[in-house]
């Protein structure tokens, strides 16, 4: 059985499919598993649903689930940075006015996690006893590559819920009355900036000297990160990859008279993500 | 009056160098070509003789007036970096200009998509382009392009997240989510060039860990400094 071969058929079905797997070797690793298992005959069907596993969706409406959803998120993010900050494997490199812009994400990801823990009060669930990244620390590259996967997921994760939160909540959080969709816009673009930080801190030399990766998402460049974090969700149809060209139902490569590429086009508009996948890439990063 | 900029004609000129003095009679040509179809209004010129006001611009109610506030914001800042592009600044760097060509462009891609958007959902309600107005900016030095810049660019993240709760479609929700991460990255990077590590200042990012969020009325008063036009939100989103 040629694996590779199917790969490649399922491709030309399906061009996101490789989008939706973190890297190559877990969809053969997947087919494997598959092969050793299923008749040959029956494999076809037994691929299916296992990439229908791999694609996500929106399964949050309540906003408390919304909120828990993103604190989950946010608690990921600080123990990500606060683990950083004492990692022995990282005294070395990780220094200057690059560990104090480490902190300074580190302090707004435990803002986020105060803030919402606040307003969800005794619906907060609980929070995992630990997270575990594995390997991520063993390097300055792998570090960074690690935050940069996580701060575009947290970018895509609450573009992802905006629809979820109605615009005319209201509650009184820390004894301020917030509007609860401004907040999470506003954390949002906090994401945002530290995406951008992330990834411009990977052009340095200490981190590899990659100056083809810019502080926005060109197409759906991987940049050494899972590519499940800027491939399609699902439905695609709202949650299309980080190459989407397409907004509004206008092709944006042709617009007003002018002309612009690809990469332009794919970088201009973030793209949102829905919880199902995102839930995927958290886990695929840690292990809580 | 010589360093008054204009920019093309029309909006589909936008993207062209914006460097060409406007003589006072060429204006008048210019504003009569796009009064017809817009609630442009000359109120003739103030005090300083060689400043013009050349109307007022109502951005409309409701979520067309979100979108035309948007886009009144796109335009600007398109019309800023075609300008840093058009004159870079002296010593500009290599990787600095690769930047600031790719900020240009989707900054352009956001003013065309919107106006494209409009049009074919409110084809009598959208605005008309703007004048914009960078005396104040001295583009051949690298402060003064990026300070102007990093006003741009933290007003564009503040302005759409204070929007966010005006718009009622939520289709238009998601697609202002979509830009304006892509903005409050420009912000990052803009910052970072000023200033390393600020990308996130507690200028722009309070102790709770939130980014801006403005009034339409704040953001069109810092705005309208750049904009020769006198643009009312009064009803946006309303």
């Amino acid at each position: 059985m040629n694996l590779f071969k199917i790969v490649s058929e399922l491709e030309k079905v399906d061009p996101e499919i490789m989008g939706r797997l973190s890297h190559r070797r877990s969809a053969l690793t997947a087919l494997g598993d598959i092969s050793k298992k299923m008749a040959l005959a029956a494999a076809p069907i037994a691929i299916g649903s296992a990439f229908n596993k791999a694609m996500g969706q929106n399964t949050l409406t309540a906003v408390n689930d919304v909120l828990n959803y993103a604190l989950l998120l946010e608690r990921l993010e600080y123990s990500y940075y606060d683990q950083a900050l004492s990692a022995a494997t990282l005294t070395a490199t990780l220094t200057g006015a690059d560990r104090m812009a480490i902190e300074t994400i580190r302090t707004h990801e435990l803002a986020h996690v105060n803030l919402l823990t606040t307003a969800l009060g005794t619906a907060a669930a609980p929070a995992p006893a630990k997270f575990d990244f594995g390997s991520a620390f063993a390097t300055y590259a792998s570090f960074l590559a690690t935050a940069q996967a996580l701060e575009d997921t947290g970018v895509r994760a609450y573009k992802g819920q905006a629809g979820n939160i109605p615009r005319t909540l209201n509650p009184t959080v820390g004894g301020n009355v917030v509007n609860l969709l401004t907040v999470a816009l506003q954390i949002h673009s906090v994401e945002a900036r530290h995406a951008a930080h992330v990834r411009y801190m990977r052009r340095g030399a200490t981190a590899g000297g990659q100056t083809a990766i810019f502080p926005w998402v060109i197409n759906a460049e991987p940049n050494g990160v899972p590519a499940l974090v800027y491939g399609a969700g699902n439905p695609v149809a709202t949650f299309p990859a980080e190459s989407n060209l397409s907004q509004a139902g206008l092709t944006l490569t042709s617009i007003g008279g002018n002309t612009y590429t690809a990469e332009e086009v794919s970088a201009a508009f973030d793209e949102a993500l829905d919880n199902t996948t995102v839930t995927t890439i958290a886990k695929a990063t840690a292990t809580f | 009056m010589s360093n008054n900029l204009k920019q093309g004609g029309d909006e589909a000129d936008f993207t062209k160098p914006l460097h060409v003095p406007i003589k006072r009679r060429s204006f008048f040509m210019y504003a009569g070509a796009t009064a017809g179809a817009t609630a442009l209004l000359l109120s003739g010129c103030d005090d300083d003789d060689d400043v013009m006001t050349p109307g007022t611009v109502s951005l409309g109610s409701g979520d067309v007036g979100v979108l035309n506030y948007a886009y009144a914001l796109e335009q600007l800042e398109a019309a800023f970096y075609a300008q840093v592009i058009a004159t870079p600044y002296a010593n500009i760097s290599t990787d600095e200009r690769a930047a600031l060509t790719a900020i240009a462009k989707h900054e352009a891609i956001h003013r065309d998509f919107f106006k494209a958007a409009i049009t074919a959902a409110a084809p009598t309600q959208i605005i008309p382009g703007l004048t914009p107005d960078f005396s104040k900016v001295n583009f051949t030095d690298r402060t003064s392009v990026l300070t102007t810049a990093k006003t741009f660019e933290d007003l564009g993240v503040g302005a759409y997240n204070g929007a966010g709760l005006l718009i009622q479609n939520p289709t238009y929700l998601l697609l202002a989510g979509k830009i304006v991460s892509v903005e409050a990255r420009h912000a990052a990077y803009i910052r970072d060039l000023l200033t390393p590590g600020s990308f996130s200042g507690s200028d722009v990012v309070n102790a709770a860990g939130l980014d801006l969020a403005l009034p339409v009325a704040t953001v069109l008063a810092a705005a309208q400094t750049y904009i020769k036009e006198r643009i009312n939100g009064d009803n946006v989103g309303k």
